[in-house]
């Protein structure tokens, strides 16, 4: 896995430091950070399956969507407790995720990507058709247990399962596997060249992404204890996860820890002057500029920053 | 029933007419515009602005919405698509990011609240038991006669066979002494001057709402993955597939359901027939 000692260290302090955070952030900023923990679980999730595999997928809140209102619908319509709903509704979204695989299987590029659009507004248009007794129609479900009860818990609990799928997520990207997946990125022909499957690393990713995409669904839903169609199919919040990974760097694990950070702190910041939707004006500019500036994002723009500064060293 | 067929034609024209522009650009550029739906909505605002606002002549609000769509056209092509020299995805998500920031900019000067479009044409004519207003009957004949025209205008003139060439094998063109980046300029130039008109007859017929850009795209987004040529004929029959399509939906079955129809015909072409009902060169 080629482990070195610098690493450990940084990992290290960067979990401590995020540890520490709560002795000398008010609750104001933790309940910011506690959103930018969330949104960076779902641009890693969206990471694994588009960042790498090269299969932009325009609908990931479809599969957050599965996961958040399967454990919604579980604990409120059924009394099931959370123990129990949220292991269910992680695998409920792998089967979603199969579903995704599926045109995967058959096209790609840009066809893929309106699929997967396509598959996120049918959603949104099934939630509130479909049993509304069930979902909540288009009010959606309110009342829903919480995990946790105020901002530092909260924090606590949403960094914990960020930086444990962070870890997991990096330490998998080290094995060959995540080489491979980054590999169909590049040439899928050559992956089949190499002797590989495809297919079978196709199944992987999406598997692994909507694991991760259902586990940060459910955990959100509990955290905010409410949910509605509105606000989670829609096409702002898709944008939202895709600019967050792409500006922080695609295929890195950093990158959307920070692109998610970035984004929702410019959001944050943008609240006092411009209080509505029309902060996403200066938001999708400052993404689309630097996206045009630098696709493969801040990390980067980082990397190359370090390395003039080292000089020609490296 | 006939009231299903007259009611199915008149929305189908206008789906065309929505449709064309992006698969114009989809034909030529070989590149999907995510920002397509904005520009029918800053289309319907700008017309909305002039004509209901200002209270200027309908034409005037028509007319500035197609020449700023134009401008619109160009100017992404030029700042966006070029820059990005044929990289399809970097293109799809700039262009996606590019409609969210037109989105805040109209929630930005025109505010969150959603605006009702007064008729163009004024007035409703009862067809055998089925009341149609005057205005989708301009919206269809618009549709119809912007429809011909572009046709007659791609088969007969030099810039639409041109046009033609690049869509069939850009170097091929280039070769022959057209120049591919001219003729995606003027195509991007038509394609945001029709959005522009498509949007104004499309907000009359719905309303105008800053998230109003969705819902056309995925009808431009389904004709032309069923479509898949990307030809005006076959935009023309699958958008009347479409649009009978919802209209039956909303009669027989269930009102809500209406969009759910089409969502399930572009997910099943897609996976069942990749190429589109119709054959597609590449894929």
């Amino acid at each position: 896995m080629g482990l070195r000692w610098y690493h450990f260290v940084l990992w290290a302090a960067f979990i401590g430091g995020m540890f520490m955070l709560p002795e000398f952030a008010s609750k104001g900023t933790l309940r910011t950070i506690i959103f930018a923990n969330f949104l960076a679980i779902f641009a890693i999730s969206w990471d694994v399956l588009s960042g790498r595999t090269g299969y932009i997928s325009f609908g990931h809140p479809f599969l957050i969507g599965i996961g958040a209102y399967t454990t919604a619908i579980l604990t409120k319509r059924f009394d099931v407790p959370v123990e129990y709903s949220i292991p269910i509704a992680v695998v409920v979204t792998m089967i979603g995720g199969l579903i995704v695989l599926l045109p995967a299987l058959r096209i790609k590029g840009s066809y893929f990507a309106l699929v997967t659009l396509a598959y996120m507004e049918l959603m949104y248009q099934l939630v509130q058709v479909i049993r509304p007794d069930l979902t909540g129609g288009t009010r959606g479900i309110s009342g829903l247990t919480t995990l946790t009860r105020g901002a530092v818990n909260g924090y606590y609990m949403s960094v914990s399962l960020m930086l444990i799928i962070a870890l997991a997520m990096w330490l998998l990207m080290r094995t060959r596997v995540g080489t491979a997946l980054s590999a169909i990125g590049m040439n899928e022909e050559s992956v089949r060249g190499s002797g590989l499957s495809p297919t079978r690393l196709k199944f992987f990713a999406f598997l692994t992404s909507a694991f991760i995409a259902g586990l940060g669904g459910a955990f959100y839903v509990h955290y905010l204890g409410s949910i509605a169609p509105r606000a989670l199919f829609e096409i702002n919040f898709a944008f939202t996860i895709i600019v967050a990974a792409l500006i922080g760097g695609a295929s890195t694990i950093i990158g959307p820890i920070v692109g998610a950070f970035f984004l929702t702190f410019l959001l944050e910041f943008l609240r006092p002057i411009l209080p509505g939707a029309e902060r996403y004006f200066v938001y999708g500019g400052v993404a689309l500029f630097l996206y045009m500036y630098q696709p493969k994002g801040l990390y980067e723009i980082f990397m190359r920053g370090w390395a003039k500064l080292r000089g020609t060293r490296t | 029933m006939t009231q299903i067929l007259i009611q199915g034609l008149l929305l189908s024209g206008l789906y065309a007419l929505i449709a064309m522009g992006f698969t114009l650009i989809f034909s030529v550029g070989r590149v999907l515009n995510l920002a397509y739906g904005a520009y029918l909505m800053v289309g319907g605002y700008i017309y909305f602005y002039v004509a209901q606002t200002l209270g200027m002549p309908k034409i005037a609000g028509v007319l500035l919405a197609a020449v700023v769509g134009c401008a619109m056209g160009l100017l992404k092509y030029r700042l966006i698509v070029r820059p990005m020299k044929g990289d399809h995805v970097a293109i799809e998500i700039s262009t996606l990011i590019l409609a969210v920031v037109l989105q805040a900019g109209i929630v930005l000067v025109f505010g969150d609240s959603s605006k009702i479009l007064l008729p163009i044409v004024p007035g409703v004519i009862q067809v055998a038991g089925a009341s149609v207003t005057y205005n989708i009957l301009a919206a269809t004949l618009a549709s119809w006669a912007i429809l011909i025209g572009l046709y007659m205008f791609v088969r007969k003139t030099h810039v639409g066979r041109a046009m033609q060439a690049v869509s069939m094998d850009k170097k091929g063109a280039a070769i022959s002494g057209v120049d591919p980046d001219s003729v995606n300029m003027i195509t991007w130039g038509i394609s945001g001057t029709l959005g522009a008109i498509a949007g104004v007859f499309f907000a009359s017929y719905t309303q105008l709402s800053p998230s109003m850009w969705v819902a056309p795209l995925i009808i431009a987004v389904a004709v032309v993955i069923v479509g898949g040529i990307g030809s005006i004929v076959g935009t023309l029959i699958v958008a009347h597939i479409i649009g009978f399509m919802e209209i039956i939906s909303v009669a027989w079955i269930a009102p809500e359901l209406r969009g759910v129809f089409t969502m399930l015909l572009i997910i099943g072409v897609l996976i069942i027939r990749p190429q589109g009902l119709f054959g597609r060169e590449e894929l």
